[in-house]
């Protein structure tokens, strides 16, 4: 059984236990280990960076090297902390200056960054280590007809060369679960969420532009794999009803909820309830 | 005639001159010095970064003009602009430039020089203090809805201490938690 170093940073635990419950339970239904690190807390975010580019590299180079002390990789279900651990990852083996500076500083908790284990993305790993047809093999209860529009967001996708993230990889599993991935123009375009602290008419705007794009290319769900893309796209939902006096009722399902239903799972097992849009569409189908 | 007449004695600018005495000199070297601003000198103004970018149609400096404001040592229009706080940290820009010039990653480069000089949003700063106060951006409050689902109440592993001890040791510190 493979076994890894689960990261779950801040926004996952505190706000989407649904994210981490369904995750759990599709990696034990797969035979994924994963370990909940111990001694490490939030990674910082895109707004620490953005004031303390030191700071923001020790906090992400300390849970590294706690990884390392166990060797295996270290896995997240947040598109923030997967961005901030990968930069960091990436930016220290590619720099010995700085590298040689955190490490004097890690060196106080006994801790050394060598980067030799890698940050992945929990999805990723599904893809990689579990593969499409051993995952094709547990689902029970295909999600055949529904048609799904992925937003797979900004820092899994970018910077390429530093996330070495594949976006055909979500497109597979969302399709192994009998789904139908629906193509929209504004695929690779941000929910608006990093914005929010400093212009939330901004953040709005470009979680309607989202919406509309997915809505008009006729999608019934969308499909997300970060707590504060999901976020964005679900609960501002409920605003556009006041501020536009637009409607969308497009339910916002954490991948492995997704999954977890076509494995057939029940939605209370999911927490399907804390979803704010209801998701009653994707259940009718499934039990119509 | 009378549109000659008009204009006669006020020329139409369509671009503010710059002043020359105004501009630091050193500071396309300082953004250079920093992480991921190597390229930054092969930037040839193209516009594919402002291109790319979901907002720059209501920004005032646009992603390659404010390359550009570097270059020229615009320093202080560029670190107290609104337009680097804005940025979506989307990373479209940076990844469409043709010259590899790390457009997202030198604007997180000018927040920290910003930031060094106290020029943060104050919305921003906040998020700074609560990471140094309480380690993390988000707290579990509704630990019921954690054990409805059958997780711990508390996340397991979970330190908050080891992140408010390094920010009490860098910028986040002398920036929020200074002298109180």
């Amino acid at each position: 059984m493979p076994t890894y170093n689960l990261y779950m940073g801040c926004s996952v635990p505190a706000n989407y236990p649904n994210y981490e419950i369904s995750m759990l339970k599709v990696a034990e239904a797969l035979g994924i280990d994963l370990v909940y690190m111990e001694g490490v807390g939030c990674c910082g975010s895109p707004n620490l960076r953005a004031i303390d580019y030191f700071g923001w590299l020790l906090v992400n180079a300390r849970t590294l090297a706690i990884a390392e002390k166990s060797g295996h990789d270290v896995v997240t279900p947040c598109n923030g902390c997967f961005g901030s651990l990968k930069d960091v990852h990436h930016f220290l083996l590619h720099n010995s200056e700085y590298r040689t500076r955190v490490n004097e500083e890690l060196n106080s908790e006994g801790l050394e960054f060598t980067g030799r284990v890698r940050p992945r993305h929990f999805i990723e790993v599904l893809y990689t280590d579990i593969g499409i047809d051993a995952i094709r093999e547990k689902v029970t209860r295909p999600l055949d007809g529904v048609g799904i529009a992925i937003h797979y967001g900004c820092h899994l996708l970018r910077p390429a060369d530093v996330t070495e993230f594949d976006p055909a990889i979500l497109d597979e599993l969302v399709r192994v679960t009998g789904a139908t991935v629906v193509e929209y123009p504004l695929w690779k375009q941000c929910c608006g969420a990093t914005v929010l602290p400093v212009n939330e008419a901004l953040a709005v705007r470009l979680a309607r532009d989202k919406l509309k794009s997915i809505k008009e290319a006729g999608a019934s769900f969308i499909t997300v794999v970060c707590p504060a893309c999901g976020n964005q796209l679900d609960l501002q939902q409920l605003g556009l009803k006041t501020s536009y006096g637009e409607v969308y009722d497009l339910p916002v399902l954490l991948y492995p909820q997704i999954l977890a239903l076509a494995m057939g799972m029940s939605e209370d097992e999911i927490g399907l309830e804390m979803n704010r849009v209801p998701a009653q569409p994707i259940l009718e189908h499934l039990t119509g | 005639m009378s549109e000659a007449g008009e204009h006669s004695t006020t020329p139409v600018t369509l671009v503010d001159p710059i002043d020359i005495s105004t501009l630091d000199p050193h500071f396309r070297n300082e953004i250079r010095s920093m992480p991921n601003g190597d390229d930054l000198y092969a930037c040839f103004a193209c516009t594919t970064c402002t291109a790319a970018c979901p907002i720059a149609c209501q920004w005032t400096y646009k992603p390659h003009q404010l390359i550009r404001m570097i270059l020229l040592g615009m320093r202080n229009e560029v670190l107290s602009s609104k337009e680097i706080w804005e940025c979506l940290t989307c990373f479209q820009c940076q990844e469409r430039c043709p010259q590899g010039v790390r457009v997202t990653d030198i604007i997180f480069d000018c927040k920290n020089l910003a930031a060094e000089e106290g020029l943060v949003p104050e919305n921003i700063l906040g998020l700074g203090r609560q990471l140094l106060e309480s380690g993390q951006l988000y707290q579990v409050t509704a630990d019921w809805e954690r054990e409805d689902l059958g997780l711990e109440p508390e996340v397991p592993g979970l330190d908050p201490e080891p992140m408010k001890a390094i920010l009490h040791g860098t910028r986040t510190g002398r920036l929020v938690g200074g002298g109180d």
